[in-house]
């Protein structure tokens, strides 16, 4: 972990029409860091993210991403969005390309690579990820586990800055959990940023630079893994996690 | 005086020569259908997906204009927009009929197919849109390379359906005396005295060409689903 900031979020507010989701979160994330946002649903982690990723509007406050103050104004958001990767629940892989086509898109519609380039980068992607033998296979075809690991090599062919995983492992069977956070304890001990909203203790603890604890819009407590998960401070953050364990 | 033979009867050998005669002059006229249903139903598709477009802008007068065209469409008979388009066109512009046919076919179907595609848009999954933008791309990159690839695989079979139809409604054609089809079997049936055999070599044209789509666009989605896992 470094000392610079990769993601600076100041006094961010959000609004789901009267629903107030985010309630003046302020985060800083380093550079290299992971940090894990735990808290029940509806607590608003999904929105956090999704904030950070600029594909929910908020209403107050201000994101930096390495050093650039990003609005929702900012005319070039979606060359910012290429420095930030996003890893969704539900793998959100497009059906009618073959997995190489998923990790090719970007590269050559985004960064305009030649297909020689594209080829190159996202063959090793899928490399990275175990998926090589896969590469002409249409999504459809593939296990849960399998398409979150070519949505994360597709996510790392554009080389972000960031990783942002929104419960990558809730959709899957608990079985196919391990090959997913295999993949991403190797991302976080290269020294990717990330932000990872999960449910897997197990992993938090292992890789986890940071807790974060969110309720109700607010962030409760965060901490170390130890102090978070061993010694919580907050009434409700030992009521949630009395739950959970 | 020509009295009229049973349909049947006309059947013997040497009728059925001058009744081969007779069904081979429906190609021509056959032609005039598919001519005119073919490019009718293309501009109706680039009419149709420029709508639909329209129709999901978040631009709300361009919303309107969308809406207005599909509800003037399909609140009138076709009929009466084919009379329009050629009557009150030929006011304006020299129009020839098949051209103002096309060009009525054209926009008729355009509102329908607009319905199609935009329901198929808003079919996929929000989740495909979400993940073009956290790659980067851009809005149009997304509309064309992600949302409309699946949306027109989906439409598929509603387009096939709206061919088909506009395949049988181009016998309105024959109201501004275009050489259709139908036209032409009623007025040989009138001529000839004979409108119940020529009306019938009609439906069998109609029929052969409507199968042949009905086979097209079902190869199509066979084709088009390589990507869908069946189980
Ligand atoms: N698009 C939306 N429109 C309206 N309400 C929303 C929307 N997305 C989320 N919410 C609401 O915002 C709150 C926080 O949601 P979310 O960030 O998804 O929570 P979490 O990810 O912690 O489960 C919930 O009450 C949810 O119902
Ligand atoms: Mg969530």
């Amino acid at each position: 972990m470094k000392d610079n900031h990769m993601i600076e979020i100041r006094g961010l507010n959000k609004f789901f029409g009267k629903l107030k989701v985010l309630k003046n979160i302020d985060l800083d994330v380093r550079e290299s860091e992971v940090v894990v946002i735990i808290g029940s649903s509806g607590s608003g982690k999904s929105t956090l993210l999704r904030c950070t990723n600029f594909l929910e509007k908020s209403q107050k406050g201000t994101i930096t991403i390495d050093g650039n103050v990003v609005t929702h104004k900012s005319k070039d958001l979606h060359i910012i969005r290429r420095d930030i990767g996003m890893v969704f629940q539900h793998f959100n892989l497009f059906p009618h390309m073959t997995v190489l086509g998923n990790v090719l898109e970007g590269l050559t519609q985004v960064k305009k690579l030649s297909k020689n380039e594209a080829l190159e980068i996202a063959e090793a992607m899928l490399e990275k990820v175990g998926m090589s033998d896969k590469a002409d296979v249409y999504p459809s075809f593939i296990s849960g586990g399998q398409k979150q690991r070519v949505a994360i090599a597709r996510a790392l062919a554009m080389n972000p800055k960031i990783m942002l995983f929104d419960e990558p492992t809730s959709a899957l069977d608990p079985e196919l959990v391990g090959e997913v956070l295999v993949v991403m304890k190797d991302l976080a001990r290269e020294g990717m940023t990330m932000m990872v909203v999960t449910h897997e203790m197990g992993f938090a603890r292992e890789v986890a630079d940071r807790v974060i604890y969110m309720d109700e819009g607010i962030i409760v407590e965060q901490g170390t893994p130890e102090e978070v998960f061993d010694n919580p401070k907050n009434e409700r953050t030992k009521a949630f996690l009395s739950h959970i364990i | 005086m020509v009295t009229q033979t049973p349909f049947l009867l006309a059947l013997s050998f040497d009728g059925l020569e001058k009744w081969a005669r007779i069904a081979a002059g429906f190609a021509k006229p056959a032609g005039y259908t598919l001519l005119i249903t073919t490019l009718g139903i293309l501009l109706g598709l680039g009419l149709g997906l420029f709508f639909a477009l329209m129709r999901i802008s978040k631009v709300k007068p361009v919303q309107w204009v969308s809406k207005i065209y599909i509800g003037v469409i399909r609140g009138t008979p076709l009929l009466l927009q084919l009379l329009l388009i050629y009557f009150g066109l030929v006011q304006i512009v020299r129009l020839e009929r098949i051209p103002s046919a096309i060009i009525a076919l054209g926009i008729h179907n355009g509102a329908y197919i607009a319905e199609i595609i935009r329901g198929a848009i808003q079919g996929i999954d929000r989740g495909q849109r979400e993940a073009g933008i956290s790659i980067g791309m851009t809005k149009w990159q997304i509309m064309k390379r992600i949302i409309l690839p699946q949306a027109l695989k989906r439409a598929v079979p509603p387009l096939g359906n709206q061919f088909i139809i506009a395949l049988k409604d181009s016998s309105l054609a024959s109201a501004v005396s275009i050489p259709e089809l139908l036209l032409h079997a009623r007025q040989l049936g009138s001529s000839s005295f004979r409108t119940m055999e020529m009306l019938l070599i009609a439906a069998a044209y109609y029929l052969v060409m409507t199968s042949v789509l009905t086979f097209f666009s079902t190869r199509l989605e066979k084709r088009l689903s390589v990507s869908d896992h069946r189980t």
